[in-house]
């Protein structure tokens, strides 16, 4: 069955028929939760091996509580979230220590559009550079909130706290970033879109 | 820099460009990692059925209807309390209902239904 046939089926139910032994369905969870897993762990780790051994893991877990997984109970997506964080969440605390907000490339003297590429690049690099010297929880609720886009309960569900908890992670740790980005503003050709 | 510059830049404005280009830089996995995990999913398929088709059972779909597995369990609480109350009605339960004879002296008849149902066996 190609993918597109699954589209009508959220999650839940690709995670049921799984269960009961449809390889379309497993392949279908795979390409849709795969990408998203992977990006989550990459933006808590900033390191790409780590990050597919976490998502793998992750995802492996999933296939294991398939046949027990409880109807209505959670979003496919807030278990798979939260089950990432916390893997990423103990490997961060095992290695302590990663990239420096210092270790930003340089911006390349390249034609205009390349430029901006560059800078939207080593924008979104120098914010995960910022991201990675923040508190684990801090880390985790501003990327769910601020690039995953979502909402504070679902936040509160995955890290298992509530919405106003939510709100003050995301609020100290967007201070905090701010505080480690102000410096490379300039530099980053942020002044240009003023 | 000036206070009032270096305040601009530090408002959200500023770090919704940095979120704004970590959302359009979404770090995309390699090919053999999404061979890696499918081979995972594959291996790990339960096999009790060959192909289960890809459908909502009606069970789910009576579960999802009343709340999932909250509201499920509020439905069988509701149940349960129903019950008791039925087979042994609390005492204060029956001093109310006792008092309800009063309201014959208003024409209101609370048993009147009940009684033609009995009369007619």
């Amino acid at each position: 069955m190609p993918y597109d046939a699954m589209n009508e089926h959220d999650d839940e139910e690709l995670l049921l028929a799984f269960a009961g032994g449809n390889a379309a369905a497993a392949r279908a969870l795979t390409g849709r939760l795969g990408p998203r897993v992977f990006a989550h762990a990459m933006r808590m780790l900033g390191d790409r091996a780590e990050a597919e051994d976490v998502a793998q893991d992750a995802l492996l877990k999933l296939w294991r509580i398939a046949p027990g997984w409880r109807v209505g109970e959670a979003k496919v997506t807030t278990w798979l979230y939260r089950v990432t964080a916390n893997l990423c969440i103990d490997r961060i605390r095992k290695r302590r220590g990663g990239p420096n907000i210092d270790d930003v490339p340089e911006l390349a003297d390249e034609s205009p559009s390349a430029v901006d590429q560059m800078q939207q690049k080593s924008r979104a690099e120098a914010l995960q550079n910022a991201l990675n010297a923040l508190p684990d929880r801090q880390r985790q609720a501003v990327i769910l909130r601020h690039i995953e886009g979502l909402t504070n309960p679902e936040i509160g569900q995955i890290m298992d706290i509530g919405p106003r908890a939510v709100e003050s992670l995301t609020a100290r740790g967007k201070r905090a970033l701010e505080a480690l980005l102000t410096g490379r503003k300039a530099e980053l050709g942020y002044e240009d879109d003023e | 820099m000036s206070d009032e510059r270096k305040t601009d830049l530090t408002g959200d404005l500023g770090l919704d460009a940095f979120f704004s280009a970590a959302r359009d830089d979404t770090p995309m996995p390699s090919g053999d990692f999404m061979a890696r995990i499918e081979a995972d999913a594959l291996a790990a398929l339960p096999a009790k059925s060959q192909q289960a088709p890809v459908s909502i059972p009606l069970w789910r779909q009576v579960l999802v209807a009343i709340g999932g597995v909250p509201g499920a369990a509020g439905l069988a609480a509701a149940c349960v309390a129903g019950i008791w109350i039925g087979v042994a009605p609390p005492q204060s339960l029956s001093e109310i209902w006792s008092q309800s004879a009063g309201l014959e002296a208003y024409e209101v008849d609370p048993l009147s239904g009940f009684d033609l149902a009995m009369l007619e066996g």
